[in-house]
């Protein structure tokens, strides 16, 4: 077992890692520990759907539905297939964390229900919000050991079949404290992500793994959309088959905690943990130089780019969640809607994944290209302020028509930063990419549960009124941003430094590793990466030759 | 005198009719008498879906005789008393009767009489738990509020009833729930076990 492990909470390079262990020889590129990283050169397609023959060779002999690598990852993502295991693995991993989101959120529609039949305060109403967001940010922490020890198969299922009964608990929830409890252990359901993105890079290529994993991800996000049109709707036909409001949404619950069981079936019965089986008939033990945990992580929080995108991401995927949680509500109360026209309207904020989140990414990238590191802040910057302005808008409209423009434009903004985020995340280290991805996603849960625990709780001020501070504060939060200075690459504002040594991308990854660690040879990929990510340059960058790399890890 | 109250009246109503944006609760005359009497006695709390309260509602005759003239219909709102409405900003008092959100049970619709009316109401299962009070709107043909009456004194202080909501919990949806839980968890762990004896099998062999 890894040292490590335990720390690692954004799973590729837990797999990486153990794939050093088990797989045989391989170029030093592909595979080779954390390298789901992001060096692009200009001359590659950002968005790779498919990774040609000569720069990874296809495994001829192995019988796949579609071209592998000599590891069996797939080569090319194809969307409409179900074909074992690549894709059918894609599926049940989606489809699981979209299940997870759906329940995590499905009581937001519903509130205006249950906070008579609970007679429930707004501040009730704003815990029960902020603890529905707090659990994951424990669970998946521990998933990455689970994925490490019981592979992603049993953590996907071991989670969304021990939060099962708590999806069916709401049929007992009598009061406001009960209400708060059920929706935090519900919470913890949000730990698939975790094993659906490590799920992925078992399966996948590096080369196309960012685009695999950035769609599964916001196809797993959009759960939190779909949600607010699933429950109303199930709520409708229940009341109408007869059944009485306060009984009708808590059997509406039950369709949630089906999906949870019979997502778990599927995943435990079609899924396998790696191309050619299962993990438990691939346990050895090799003779790598293993990393030690306590220095990633001292390199990961003494790195004040860490925190600066710890704090970011809490108010772009952080403000979407706490979105998710209140913006139903809002729409009912605030413009005297119906329970299923409310969800519509909070649904489309939801379901803008499906491309803002992919179109950040793409943005963050594509500024690249011409501007290097400098334009990825920029196009940062801009979209989350975007989203932050459009907040306050929404808060301020007074019209309904005014009031989903501005939330629409709001959901595009947030999401496509939470993109562009993880566009420079794994530009920040080379060592601890791990740890930092990991904090960044715990942030953007944290930044959510601080969030509706000072904007939406407290009855000092309406919803609305919290929407516009919500808006001050994501406007106020991005500004760090131009805070984040690269030596060798500059900042939004500052050039890079002249300094010939300082001004290296290797000296900047290299500086990671110690002089002992460095005689060992450990940073040899520290390197490797840094030559990669000369194209952070922008047009800076001299015709170097392209090694073969990386496309973008999405998380 | 007649001619003077007409006057005022139609004054009144010409405001009423000219403000687009509705009607306000301050600009009524209170000149309905609504009475209640919760069965089977008062103070005690009211279950929502089994006790029943009995309304009477009547124009106050203390009133010049005329006022009542426009009145078509009237109707009767089960409303929020003010400790009700504490941090729930989904129930607040607006004087714009468009947007208050006092009332948001209605008991019954009657055309108007100035006497005589009653009405015996079960509590809806919808009703949450809370501090009530029954207000009556009469309504004029245009269907604007021109008048209302309620059982409590203009600060909402006296006179309040409690309601006790249904639980909306049933032993039926309890034990489908214990039931359910059971089976995910059982499959789960049963399965793995399962694939390790096969495992450990396929091992031995």
């Amino acid at each position: 077992m890894l040292p490590f492990e335990v720390g690692e909470i954004l799973t590729s390079p837990i797999l990486h890692y153990s794939k050093k262990i088990l797989a045989p020889k391989m170029t030093d590129i592909e595979g080779s520990p954390g390298s789901s990283m992001h060096g692009v050169t200009g001359r590659e397609p950002v968005l790779a759907f498919s990774v040609a023959s000569p720069i990874v060779p296809t495994d001829t002999t192995a019988k796949f539905d579609l071209p592998v690598d000599s590891e069996h990852k797939a080569k090319k993502f194809k969307l409409f297939s179900f074909a074992n295991p690549h894709m059918r693995t894609f599926h049940l991993s989606w489809i699981s964390f979209f299940t997870c989101f759906v329940s995590t959120f499905a009581a937001a529609p519903l509130v205006p229900i249950i906070r008579d039949n609970l007679n429930l305060t707004k501040g009730d109403i704003g815990n029960a919000g902020v603890a529905s967001v707090s659990g994951s940010i424990f669970s998946r922490l521990a998933m990455g050991a689970v994925c490490d020890m019981l592979g992603p198969r049993y953590g996907c299922a071991f989670v969304i079949m021990l939060t099962a009964p708590t999806v069916f608990c709401m049929s007992f929830v009598s009061d406001a404290s009960g209400f708060i409890a059920v929706r935090f252990m519900i919470g913890f359901s949000l730990a698939t992500f975790v094993s659906c993105q490590y799920w992925m890079s078992t399966m996948f290529n590096t080369k196309i793994i960012g685009l695999v994993n950035g769609t599964a991800a916001g196809w797993g996000n959009m759960g939190g959309g779909a949600t607010q049109l699933l429950m109303p709707l199930l709520y409708e036909i229940i009341r109408r088959a007869g059944a009485t409001p306060f009984t009708a949404w808590r059997i509406a619950f039950f369709i949630p905690g089906w999906l949870h069981v019979v997502m778990g079936i599927l995943v435990l019965n079609l899924g396998q943990d790696l191309p050619d089986g299962n993990l438990g008939a691939l346990q050895k033990k090799g003779d790598v130089a293993k990393d030690k945990f306590n220095k990633i992580l001292w390199y990961a929080i003494t790195n004040y780019r860490t925190w600066i995108f710890v704090l970011l991401y809490g108010y772009s995927m952080g403000v979407e969640l706490s979105t998710d949680n209140v913006i139903a509500e809002y729409f009912y109360d605030r413009f005297d809607l119906k329970l299923h026209t409310a969800g519509v309207i909070a649904a489309t904020f939801g379901m803008a994944n499906l491309l803002a989140r992919p179109f950040g990414g793409f943005a963050s990238d594509y500024s690249a290209r011409k501007f290097g590191m400098r334009g990825r802040l920029w196009t940062l910057w801009i979209l989350q302020t975007l989203g932050g302005v459009f907040c306050i808008l929404l808060g301020r409209a007074n019209s309904l028509p005014f009031a989903v423009t501005n939330m629409i434009i709001f959901s595009i903004g947030a999401q496509a930063a939470c993109g562009a985020t993880f566009g420079i995340i794994p530009f920040v280290s080379r060592r601890s990419l791990g740890i930092i991805s990991g904090l960044t996603g715990a942030g953007g849960n944290f930044g959510s549960g601080l969030t509706q625990l000072i904007f939406f709780t407290s009855s000092k001020f309406s919803t609305a009124t919290g929407l516009t501070y919500m808006g001050f504060m994501i406007c106020a939060c991005t500004l760090p941003v131009t805070l984040v200075h690269f030596p060798q690459w500059g900042s939004m504002f500052l050039p890079p430094t002249k300094d010939v040594v300082k001004g290296s991308e290797e000296h900047y990854y290299a500086a990671e590793w110690n002089d002992d660690e460095k005689s060992k040879g450990m940073h040899q990929n520290s390197l490797k990466f840094a030559e990669n990510s000369k194209s952070e340059r922008g047009r800076r960058v001299a015709s170097a030759p392209t090694p073969p790399n990386t496309t973008p890890n999405y998380v | 005198m007649a001619a003077a109250l007409l006057l005022v009246s139609s004054i009144l109503f010409s405001c009423l009719a000219a403000s687009c944006h509705g009607v306000t609760l301050s600009s009524l005359q209170k000149t309905l008498i609504v009475f209640v009497t919760a069965s089977p006695s008062p103070g005690q709390v009211l279950k929502a879906g089994e006790d029943s309260i009995t309304l009477t509602w009547s124009f106050n005759n203390s009133f010049p005789a005329r006022t009542d003239s426009a009145y078509k219909t009237v109707q009767v709102k089960l409303c929020f008393a003010p400790i009700s409405q504490q941090d729930r900003a989904w129930r607040k008092t607006e004087d714009n009767l468009v947007k208050d959100k006092t009332c948001q049970y209605k008991i019954v619709a009657k055309p108007y009489s100035p006497s005589n009316n009653t009405f015996s109401w079960t509590v809806q299962r919808d009703v949450p738990t809370g501090t009530y009070f029954v207000r009556a709107y009469a309504y004029n043909s245009a269907d604007e509020e021109v008048a209302y009456g309620q059982t409590t004194d203009a600060h909402k202080t006296n006179n309040l009833f409690q309601v006790k909501a249904i639980s909306g919990r049933h032993v039926s949806l309890d034990i489908a729930s214990i039931c359910f839980s059971s089976f995910s968890i059982v499959s789960l762990f049963g399965f793995f076990f399962l694939e390790k004896r096969r495992a450990k099998h396929s091992q031995e062999n």
